[in-house]
C-alpha cells in the first residue's frame, strides 16, 4: 500500500502531467463541441509555437538566468523566414532565420557569461533592440509570401497527417523530444543542469560553466527562431510583434512545468505540457464561449496555485530545518508531552 | 514504477484523446420554407445606436480611379501610390470558391464573429452587431483573441470546425488575412471581412469587406482642417500602432490629400508612441521645443490617449492655438471638440461598423446582391455639430 | 606602467561609481546643447521632467524591491489600472473617498505580494506574474471590458472634475502638483532608505537574505515592506495616469513594469540586492525622458529610436557593474 508521501511524492513528480489530465477531463466532460479529431487539431497546432520556444526559455532557466528576448526573437525567425524566402527559397530562408536568432543568443550569451551583466537586464535590452530591428527591416508592416503564391508548404505543415498531427506538430514533438533525451541521458547535456543548480559542482567537475551558459542562450535563440518561423510559414506571412504575447505563456507554463527561478531544475517536455495544458484549457474555454478575460484569469489562478504550493511547502521543509524528525519520532510520545508540560507550567510561574 | 506510472499516464491521456475524437460537429436544424419571405419583411430602418443616430443609414461610396501601373514608383506624397491600400478590393477581378447563397432567409443562421481584440471601440462594434442579430434571430457569437494572432488563427481553425452559416472576421493583420480568409474558403464556409483592411488578394476569398473608409474620412477632415490652418504652417503626425491599415491611412491620407489641396502646408516630422497619455505628451512637446513657432497643426490617429497627451503638452506650453484633429469618436474625443481643444474628429460609428457587417451577411443569406466593399458613412464632427452625436457610443 | 594604468582605470571607475547616471545625464545634456537652442530653455526642460513623473513615481517605489535583493514587480501595471478604476468607481462618494479607495485597493495588493513573497519565499518575477494575470482577469471581467469615465461617475457630487483636475494643479501656478509630489515621495523614501532602521535592515536583506535572517532581522517583514512601498506608488502613479487619462480601465499603466525596472537599474540600484539610491533612480528617470528627448530633437524614428534605448541600457548597466567589479565589489 502506497503510504502518504509516496502519494505526495508521485503528485510532485507528475503534477504536470496530472493537470494536463485534469483540465482535459473536465473540458472533454463539460465544453461543448471539445472532444473531436478536428478540435484536437487545433489544440496541438496552437500550442506548438510556445512550446518550442519553451524548450529555450526552460534550459536557460535551468542553467539560472533568464532570457526575456525569446518573445522578440520568434517575431524575428518569422519575418525574415518570411523577408528572405524571395531570395533563397524555403531551406535557406529557414536556415536563415534559425542563424539569425542563434545570432541574438551568442550576443545575449556573451554579454552575460564574458561581459558579466545580469541576464535580466541583458534580455531586458535585446528585447527592445531586436524588436527595433525587426521595425526597421519591415518599415513596421507585416510581410507574406507574394508573385508565385505557394502556399504548399503552407498547406502541407498546417493539414494533419496522422491522428490529429500535421508536419508543424511532429516537427515539433520531435524537437523537444530530441532536447529531451539529450539534456537528461547525455554528458553534456547534464552539465547544464549541473552549471545553473551548483556552480562549485560543476567547478570541481571541470566543466566550463560559460561556454554552458552561452550555448544555452544561443539553443534558445534558435528554437525561438525556429518557431516563429515554422509558424509564418503556416500562416504564410509574419507580423512584427507575432511573440509578444508568447513570453508572459512561456514563463508561466515553464514554471508551472517544474522549472525554477534559481536554476538547476526543470525539463524542456514538461515545458512543453504545460504550454499544451494551457491551450487545452484556452480551448476549452472559447468552446464555453466566454471572453478572453476568462483566459487571463484561469492562467493567473493556476500560476499562482502552483506558485503558492510550491512555496509553501518549502516553508514548511524550512521551518523544520535542521531538526530530525526521525529521531523525534523514535522518542516515547508520553515523555514528550510531559516535558512539554513541565514546560509550560514553569512558563507560567515566571 | 514511477516511470511505468507515468508512461501509462501518457498512454491513458494519448488513448483518451484518440478514443473520444471524432465526434462530428452538429448539424444545424432546418429552415422553415417561408424563412426567406419573412426575413425579406424584417424593418430594420427603427433601429438606432446609443448616440441616438439611425444604427444602419444610408452607406456611402467611393470614386475609384484607374490603378495606374507601378503605385509604389510614384513618391509618397501621391495619392496614388497608396492606390493599392485605398481603393482595396475594388479591383478583384475574379472571387474564387466562393459558396453560393442560400437564399433561404437570414432568420436562425448561425454567424461567428471573431474580432481582433478586446477595446471599447470593439464592444460598441459587438452591440451594433447583436442589435442586427436580435433583429433577424439570429445566433450570433463574437469572439475576441486579445489582439493575439496565435490565438486568432486558433479561434478561425475553432469556427471552421463548428460549421456555421456565416463567419465574420476582423483582421488582425491585413497581410496574415490573406492566409486566413484562404483557410476559411478552402473549408467551405462563407466568410465576410469587417473593420479592418486585408491585402487586395484575400478578398478573392470573401464575399465582401465592409467597415470605415479611413482614407476618405481623413481626406475629408483634411480640407477642413487645411481650411483653419489657411493653408500654410507646418504639421505633425502622431501614428497608429504599426502594421494596421490605419497606421499608413491616418498619416498618408491627410499627407497626400494637403499635398494637393494645400501644398504650402509642410509636413515636420512622424512619430508612433503608441496609445499612451505620458508618451505622446512629451513627444509634442519635444515637437515644441524642436520646431517652435513653425508647428501649427497635429494629426492624431487616436482620440483618447494620444490627444489627452497633446492636449496636456499644448496647455503647458501655452500653444493651444495649434490645431489638433484626431480619429473620432470616443467619449473623451468628443469631450475636447466640445470644449475646443480638439478642432475636428472623424465620425466613425463603431455599432454601424460591426451592424453592416451582419448587415451584409443578412442581405447574402437572403440571395440579393452584395457590393465587394462596402463603408459605413463617414463625417466629421467638429464643435458646430458635435451636439448631434451625443451621448458617445464609448 | 601598468600599474598607473589600473590607477587610472579606478579612478575612471570611481567616478563612475559615484556620480553614476548622472555621467550619463550630463553627457545628453551637452548633446542636447549641440542639437538645439531652445534645448535648455525652461518649457523644454520641464516638459523633460512632466513626461517622465508618473514613470518616476512607479520607480522610487519599485527601487525598493529591487533593493531588497527581489528583482520586479511585474504586477506593477495592474495595480495603478486597479486603483485608477477603483478610485473612478469611488468618486459617487467624493474626491477624498476616491483616492482612499485607489490607495486601499493599492496596499492591498502590496500586502498580498508582500506576504506570500516575504513570508512563503515565492518567486517575487513568478508571483507577481500570476498576481498580474489573476488581478488584470478580475478586472475585465467585473467591469466587462469595459472602460468607465470620472466625469461620468462623479458628476453626481461633482468630484469628477475634481478628479480630472488632479493631474493638472499646478502649485503657484508653474509646477505641475505632479512633479511636487514625486518630490516628496523621492525624499521622503530616501530618508527611509538611508536613514531609517528599515533601510538599513533591507540594505543587510538586499546583500544577504541568509546573512540578515541569521542575524535576527525580521526579513519576512521587511521584504514585505518593500512590496508594499512598491504598490503604494505605483497606486499613487495610477491615480494620477487615470486622471490625465480621464479614463479608469484595465488596459491603464502597461509597459510600465519594465520601464521602472529600465529607470532604477540605470540609476544604479543592482539587481543583486543591497545597491543603490533614490537619487541615483531620480537620476535613471531623467535620463530615460532626457534621452527621449534629445532622440525627437535629433529627428531620430521611433523605430531607431527603440534600438537605441535597448543598446544604451545595457551599456549603461555594463559599464556600472563592471566598475564596480574593478572596484573589488559584487564580484558575482
Amino acid at each position: 500500500m502506497p503510504s502518504q508521501t509516496d502519494v505526495v511524492t508521485f503528485v510532485n513528480r507528475y503534477r504536470i502531467l496530472l493537470l494536463l489530465a485534469l483540465v482535459f477531463l473536465f473540458m472533454a466532460l463539460f465544453a461543448p463541441r471539445f472532444l473531436n479529431m478536428f478540435n484536437m487539431t487545433i489544440i496541438m497546432k496552437s500550442a506548438s509555437l510556445n512550446a518550442m520556444a519553451a524548450i529555450g526559455f526552460t534550459i536557460v532557466l535551468i542553467c539560472g538566468h533568464l532570457d526575456l528576448s525569446v518573445s522578440s526573437t520568434i517575431s524575428l525567425g518569422a519575418v525574415l523566414v518570411i523577408g528572405f524566402r524571395p531570395d533563397l527559397g524555403w531551406s535557406g530562408a529557414i536556415v536563415a532565420a534559425v542563424a539569425a536568432g542563434g545570432v541574438v543568443g551568442l550576443v545575449n550569451g556573451l554579454l552575460v557569461a564574458k561581459a558579466r551583466i545580469h541576464s535580466f537586464i541583458v534580455t531586458i535590452g535585446t528585447l527592445t533592440i531586436v524588436q527595433g530591428i525587426i521595425y526597421v527591416y519591415t518599415g513596421g508592416a507585416a510581410l507574406n509570401v507574394t508573385g508565385a503564391l505557394d502556399f504548399a508548404l503552407a498547406d502541407f505543415l498546417e493539414d494533419p497527417i496522422l491522428l490529429f498531427f500535421p508536419p508543424r506538430v511532429i516537427i515539433t514533438i520531435l524537437v523537444i523530444v530530441g532536447f529531451e533525451v539529450f539534456f537528461l541521458r547525455t554528458k553534456p547535456g547534464r552539465n547544464f543542469y549541473m552549471v545553473g543548480g551548483n556552480r562549485e559542482t560543476a567547478w570541481l567537475a571541470g566543466v566550463k560553466a560559460d561556454a554552458y551558459v552561452i550555448w544555452a542562450f544561443i539553443i534558445s535563440g534558435c528554437a525561438a527562431a525556429l518557431s516563429g518561423a515554422l509558424f509564418a510559414i503556416g500562416i504564410s506571412s509574419a507580423t512584427t510583434d507575432l511573440g509578444v504575447n508568447s513570453l508572459m505563456i512561456i514563463v508561466a507554463a515553464t514554471i508551472i512545468g517544474g522549472a525554477s527561478m534559481n536554476g538547476g531544475k526543470g525539463q524542456v517536455l514538461y515545458s512543453g505540457i504545460a504550454v499544451l495544458m494551457l491551450t487545452v484549457l484556452f480551448n476549452g474555454l472559447n468552446r464555453f464561449g466566454v471572453g478572453s478575460e476568462f483566459r487571463i484569469l484561469a492562467s493567473g489562478v493556476i500560476l499562482a496555485s502552483v506558485v503558492l504550493y510550491e512555496a509553501y511547502s518549502n516553508y514548511k521543509k524550512e521551518r523544520i530545518r535542521g531538526q530530525r524528525p526521525e529521531l523525534l519520532k523514535e522518542l516515547d510520545p508520553q515523555q514528550l508531552k510531559n516535558v512539554a508540560s513541565s514546560l509550560k507550567t514553569r512558563k507560567l510561574q515566571e | 514504477m514511477k516511470r511505468l506510472g507515468l508512461i501509462a499516464l501518457v498512454l491513458m491521456l494519448a488513448g483518451g484523446m484518440v478514443a473520444f475524437a471524432g465526434g462530428a460537429p452538429e448539424a444545424d436544424t432546418a429552415v422553415a420554407e417561408d424563412n426567406l419571405e419573412r426575413s425579406l419583411e424584417v424593418d430594420i430602418s427603427g433601429l438606432r445606436s446609443a448616440d441616438g443616430q439611425t444604427l444602419l443609414p444610408e452607406l456611402s461610396s467611393k470614386q475609384v480611379p484607374p490603378r495606374p501601373d507601378n503605385p509604389r514608383s510614384l513618391p509618397e506624397t501621391d495619392p496614388l501610390h497608396w492606390y493599392d491600400m485605398e481603393y482595396l478590393g475594388w479591383g478583384v477581378a475574379e472571387k474564387i470558391n466562393i459558396p453560393d447563397s442560400p437564399a433561404d432567409g437570414a432568420i436562425g443562421k448561425r454567424v461567428i464573429a471573431i474580432i481582433n481584440g478586446d477595446h471599447p471601440y470593439l464592444t460598441a462594434y459587438s452591440n451594433g452587431m447583436q442589435k442586427i442579430a436580435d433583429a433577424y434571430s439570429m445566433d450570433l457569437t463574437v469572439l475576441s483573441p486579445n489582439w493575439d494572432l496565435a490565438e486568432q488563427n486558433q479561434m478561425l481553425d475553432e469556427a471552421i470546425n463548428e460549421r456555421p452559416d456565416m463567419i465574420i472576421l476582423v483582421p488582425l493583420d491585413a497581410r496574415v488575412a490573406i492566409q486566413q480568409v484562404r483557410r476559411v474558403n478552402r473549408a467551405g464556409v462563407p466568410i465576410i471581412l469587417s473593420n479592418m483592411l486585408p491585402e487586395e488578394e484575400a478578398m478573392q476569398y470573401a464575399i465582401a469587406w465592409t467597415g470605415p473608409d479611413d482614407w476618405g474620412q481623413f481626406r475629408e477632415m483634411a480640407r477642413v482642417w487645411a481650411d483653419e490652418l489657411g493653408r500654410s504652417g507646418g504639421v505633425a503626425y502622431i501614428r497608429h500602432a504599426p502594421g494596421g491599415s490605419p497606421y499608413f491611412a491616418r498619416t498618408y491620407g491627410p499627407i497626400t490629400e494637403l499635398a494637393e489641396y494645400a501644398p504650402d502646408i509642410e509636413t515636420l516630422d512622424m512619430q508612433a508612441p503608441g496609445f499612451e497619455a505620458e508618451a505622446t505628451m512629451q513627444v509634442v512637446s519635444d515637437w515644441l521645443t524642436r520646431f517652435g513657432d513653425r508647428l501649427t497643426g497635429i494629426g492624431l490617429a487616436d482620440d483618447s490617449a494620444q490627444a489627452i497627451g497633446t492636449i496636456e503638452a499644448l496647455r503647458r506650453a501655452g500653444r493651444e492655438d495649434v490645431l489638433v484633429i484626431a480619429a473620432g469618436n470616443s467619449k473623451v474625443g468628443m469631450d475636447m471638440v466640445q470644449d475646443g481643444d480638439l478642432l475636428a474628429i472623424t465620425y466613425q460609428s463603431a455599432e454601424a461598423d460591426g451592424a453592416v457587417a451582419l448587415k451584409t451577411a443578412v442581405d447574402w443569406f437572403n440571395g440579393l446582391d452584395v457590393d465587394p466593399v462596402l463603408y459605413i458613412p463617414k463625417q466629421v464632427i467638429t464643435q458646430e455639430n458635435v451636439e448631434d452625436f451625443m451621448p458617445a457610443q464609448w | 606602467m601598468s600599474e598607473d594604468r589600473t590607477l587610472r582605470q579606478n579612478r575612471f571607475s570611481v567616478l563612475i561609481s559615484v556620480l553614476g547616471i548622472y555621467f550619463l545625464a550630463a553627457i545628453l545634456l551637452i548633446v542636447g546643447v549641440m542639437v538645439s537652442e531652445r534645448f535648455l530653455s525652461a518649457a523644454n526642460m520641464l516638459s523633460v521632467v512632466g513626461g517622465v513623473t508618473i514613470l518616476g513615481l512607479v520607480a522610487v517605489g519599485a527601487a525598493f524591491v529591487t533593493y531588497s535583493g527581489h528583482f520586479a514587480d511585474l504586477s506593477i501595471p495592474t495595480t495603478m489600472a486597479f486603483s485608477g478604476v477603483m478610485a473612478v468607481e469611488a468618486l459617487q462618494f467624493g474626491i477624498v473617498a476616491a483616492i482612499f479607495t485607489g490607495l486601499l485597493v493599492g496596499l492591498l495588493i502590496g500586502l498580498i505580494n508582500g506576504f506570500v513573497i516575504g513570508k512563503f519565499r515565492a518567486n517575487p518575477i513568478v508571483w507577481t506574474l500570476a498576481m498580474a494575470f489573476v488581478t488584470r482577469g478580475l478586472m475585465r471581467w467585473i467591469w466587462s471590458n469595459r472602460q468607465i469615465y470620472p466625469e461620468v461617475e462623479g458628476a453626481a457630487t461633482g468630484a469628477g472634475q475634481h478628479f480630472v483636475n488632479l493631474y493638472r494643479y499646478h502649485l503657484l501656478g508653474v509646477i505641475p502638483m505632479t512633479v511636487v509630489v514625486l518630490a516628496a515621495f523621492a525624499i521622503g523614501l530616501h530618508f527611509v532608505m538611508k536613514q531609517s532602521s528599515f533601510g538599513r535592515q533591507l540594505q543587510i536583506t538586499g546583500a544577504s537574505f541568509e546573512a540578515a535572517r541569521l542575524s535576527g532581522i525580521n526579513v519576512s517583514r521587511n521584504v514585505g515592506l518593500a512590496f508594499l512601498i512598491c504598490a503604494m506608488t505605483a497606486a499613487v502613479a495610477g491615480i494620477f495616469l487615470t486622471s490625465l487619462s480621464r479614463v479608469g480601465a484595465y488596459y491603464m499603466g502597461e509597459g510600465y513594469d519594465f520601464a521602472a525596472v529600465t529607470a532604477v537599474v540605470i540609476g544604479g540600484v543592482t539587481l543583486a540586492g543591497g545597491r543603490g539610491s533614490i537619487v541615483g533612480v531620480i537620476g535613471g528617470v531623467l535620463v530615460i525622458g532626457l534621452m527621449r528627448n534629445v532622440m525627437t530633437l535629433m529627428g531620430i524614428d521611433t523605430f531607431a529610436q527603440t534600438i537605441v534605448t535597448g543598446a544604451v541600457f545595457i551599456l549603461a548597466v555594463g559599464i556600472q557593474s563592471n566598475s564596480l567589479r574593478r572596484l573589488g565589489r559584487d564580484d558575482a
